[in-house]
């Protein structure tokens, strides 16, 4: 990868993300079914499909908020399947967001701040008694959040709180914050639904920064094919929970059942 | 970090000052000077309130702190306790018997240890939090109103215990607080003459509440705006979202249920020093809807809120019911017309009802708005 921003790299190197089988059953209902499909390191991996496709519920399985029936999710050599969300965003896998889940009265840089929880340390103790280390602490990593309020073209907006900015730059907060988590893997849930077109072209400008820069595997729920072609490496299509096709997005983009999950079958 | 990082309000953008200016912008701030002439203020109000006037600010200020440990529980996280009550009287009780001798009261053989007061202060405190940690699987399990009502369970549990383990609280009368000493010093009714000012026991208690009220404020503010606040108000805010941030939502709950309980703990032996006398009645579910008043008429989740709504919650009604006399359309007690006790409690409950409905962020919201417009 060439480094063109002065965004530094992940520390460990990047693994990578395999959905084996994976299917989850709601009371009868089938969202994912032995869905497979594999996010090669440091490529951008779109899955998309239909409403109702499945691919919330992929992204909802990937960060450990809902639970697979049977199958399993391996990031590298390590199983995923089963931990709790926070031990998996422990392990480096961050997501945002199709409905924004941002404060909506902190600002900018508090939000930017809680993507930094999983790298720093400071408890109740040391954040009450103010200790020098916890102090300490805080200035490096508000260095480090300024980064990348630069990189994702907030910098002027840190004192703002978020809920006030448009939508557009809420959401670009919202990626953000996954970035301040130094992610190896990053769960991007429709990052430029409901843009501006200028907004759009500037997150996907975002997009592949990271992408070119930091290393990161992003996998990317997106309706908009415009960008997904753009951005993606590989495409996974989803039609009610099953996988239908996958591939190059040019490939996927002429295949038949692709075509008529998107428009209907032709009678 | 900017002042409203935790107040969550919408203040204007403000450019980041370098550090040698900083003092300068804090100068020409009114705040700066409003907590100049409060401190001052505060300090000097033994040597000029009687002791009616000083025993209400000593229990706004023991309120204050509890407040402030139900705010960082309910206003900060968003997990609703109704058994604050609770942690206070095992903080009250707990001191007592610490630092009791063993002794006859009424009828009941009260067992203490007889420790050193101060010893018993931090003990009760690390009790109440020990409670609180007993308690905290559950509280790390339910969210919001369901750990309300699970916590409900506390206050029908204590009241049970307070009545009727008679050797430990003393049963229905209570039992007496031993007052605090501290290295030698004595927070009793001996008087000690300063500046021609006759101290006795609540003139030195005065000082040593306004102390633990300055130390649990900042510790609590620190934790907010810190990195445990960041994760707290996630939980509140998008439970989901924190967990897939890294936060560990139940750890946390536990977390904070605990430090909630330890300020309740501390709250209640202050109020036990205050009143020299506990007794079981006081610590019922009414307390705990007082404390969740306070936080709601104050300001959800900020230090501030918790300490301006204590205020307002435990001085108004002392206040109105001092000058009941004074206010309009009042008969002496027994005439048959508007009594005037049954004014002020009337003139309590329309400010309540009038701060929740017009100042939906509390009365931090207002002071906060009124600033700005300057």
């Amino acid at each position: 990868m060439t480094t063109t921003h002065e965004a530094a790299p992940v520390t460990t190197a990047p693994a990578a993300l395999a959905v084996r089988d994976v299917t989850v059953r709601f009371a009868g209902l089938t969202a994912l079914d032995s869905v497979s499909f594999t996010v090669e390191p440091g490529s951008v991996h779109a899955v998309i499909g239909p409403n109702g496709a499945g691919k919330s519920t992929t992204f909802n399985v990937l960060s450990g908020v809902y639970r697979a029936t049977s199958g399993t999710v391996h990031l590298g050599t390590t199983e995923l399947t089963g931990l709790a969300p926070h031990t998996i965003a422990r392990l480096g896998v961050a997501r945002t967001f199709q409905n924004l889940a941002l404060p909506p009265h902190a600002t900018v840089t508090d939000s930017l701040l809680l993507g930094r929880h999983r790298l720093t340390r400071a408890g109740f103790v040391a954040s009450g008694l103010r200790l020098p280390s916890a102090a300490r602490e805080a200035r490096r990593h508000l260095e480090r959040v300024r980064e990348i309020a630069e990189f994702i073209g907030l910098e002027k907006e840190l004192d703002r709180p978020a809920g006030a900015l448009p939508y557009g730059q809420q959401k670009l907060v919202e990626l953000g914050r996954a970035l301040c988590m130094e992610p190896q893997v990053l769960l991007l849930d429709e990052p430029v639904a409901g843009m501006t077109a200028d907004e759009r072209r500037r997150t996907a400008a975002v997009v592949a920064g990271v992408r070119d820069s930091l290393g990161i595997s992003i996998v990317l729920v997106e309706h908009d094919m415009g960008v997904v072609m753009r951005l993606a490496d590989a495409v996974t299509v989803l039609d009610f929970g099953r996988r239908i096709a996958g591939g190059t997005p040019a490939e996927v983009q002429n295949d038949p059942a692709v075509v008529q999950a998107y428009l209907g079958a032709q009678e | 970090m900017s002042e409203t990082t935790t107040t969550g309000t919408a203040a204007a953008p403000r450019p980041a000052t370098p550090e040698g200016t900083a003092l300068a912008a804090r100068l020409r701030h009114p705040r700066t000077y409003l907590w100049a002439i409060g401190s001052v203020l505060l300090l000097a109000f033994p040597f000029y309130l009687d002791r009616f006037w000083l025993q209400a600010g000593l229990f706004a200020m023991a309120a204050a702190i509890g407040a402030i440990g139900l705010n960082l529980l309910t206003g900060a996280t968003g997990q609703l306790s109704m058994g604050h009550a609770f942690f206070l009287a095992v903080g009250a009780y707990g001191y007592c018997v610490l630092a009791g001798e063993s002794s006859t009261e009424n009828g009941h053989e009260l067992s203490g240890l007889g420790l050193p007061s101060w010893l018993a202060a931090v003990l009760a405190v690390l009790l109440a939090g020990a409670a609180g940690g007993l308690f905290s699987p559950i509280a790390s399990r339910l969210r919001g109103a369901y750990l309300g009502i699970a916590t409900l369970a506390l206050i029908f549990i204590g009241q049970h215990v307070l009545f009727n383990a008679g050797s430990l609280t003393g049963g229905f009368n209570g039992r007496a607080v031993p007052p605090l000493s501290l290295f030698g010093f004595g927070f009793d009714d001996t008087e000690v003459i300063v500046a021609g000012v006759p101290f006795q026991s609540s003139e030195k208690l005065w000082y040593a509440a306004l102390l633990a009220l300055l130390l649990s404020g900042l510790f609590a503010r620190g934790v907010l705006r810190g990195r445990p606040g960041r994760a707290l108000n996630a939980i509140r805010d998008h439970r989901i979202a924190a967990g897939v941030m890294g936060v560990p939502v139940a750890r946390y709950r536990a977390g904070v249920f605990v430090l909630s309980s330890m300020y309740a703990g501390l709250a209640g032996v202050l109020l036990a020093l205050v009143f020299q006398r506990t007794v079981p009645e006081y610590f019922g579910m009414v307390l705990s809807l007082e404390y969740l008043a306070m936080i709601v008429i104050g300001g959800l989740g900020t230090v501030a809120g918790a300490v301006v709504g204590a205020a307002f919650v435990s001085l108004l009604p002392q206040l109105l019911t001092h000058y009941s006399d004074s206010l309009p359309l009042v008969s002496a007690p027994g005439t048959g017309g508007l009594a005037p006790g049954e004014a002020s409690r009337y003139l309590y409950g329309a400010a309540v009802v009038a701060a929740v409905l017009f100042l939906p962020g509390g009365l931090t919201r207002l002071m906060k708005n009124s600033g700005e417009k300057k």
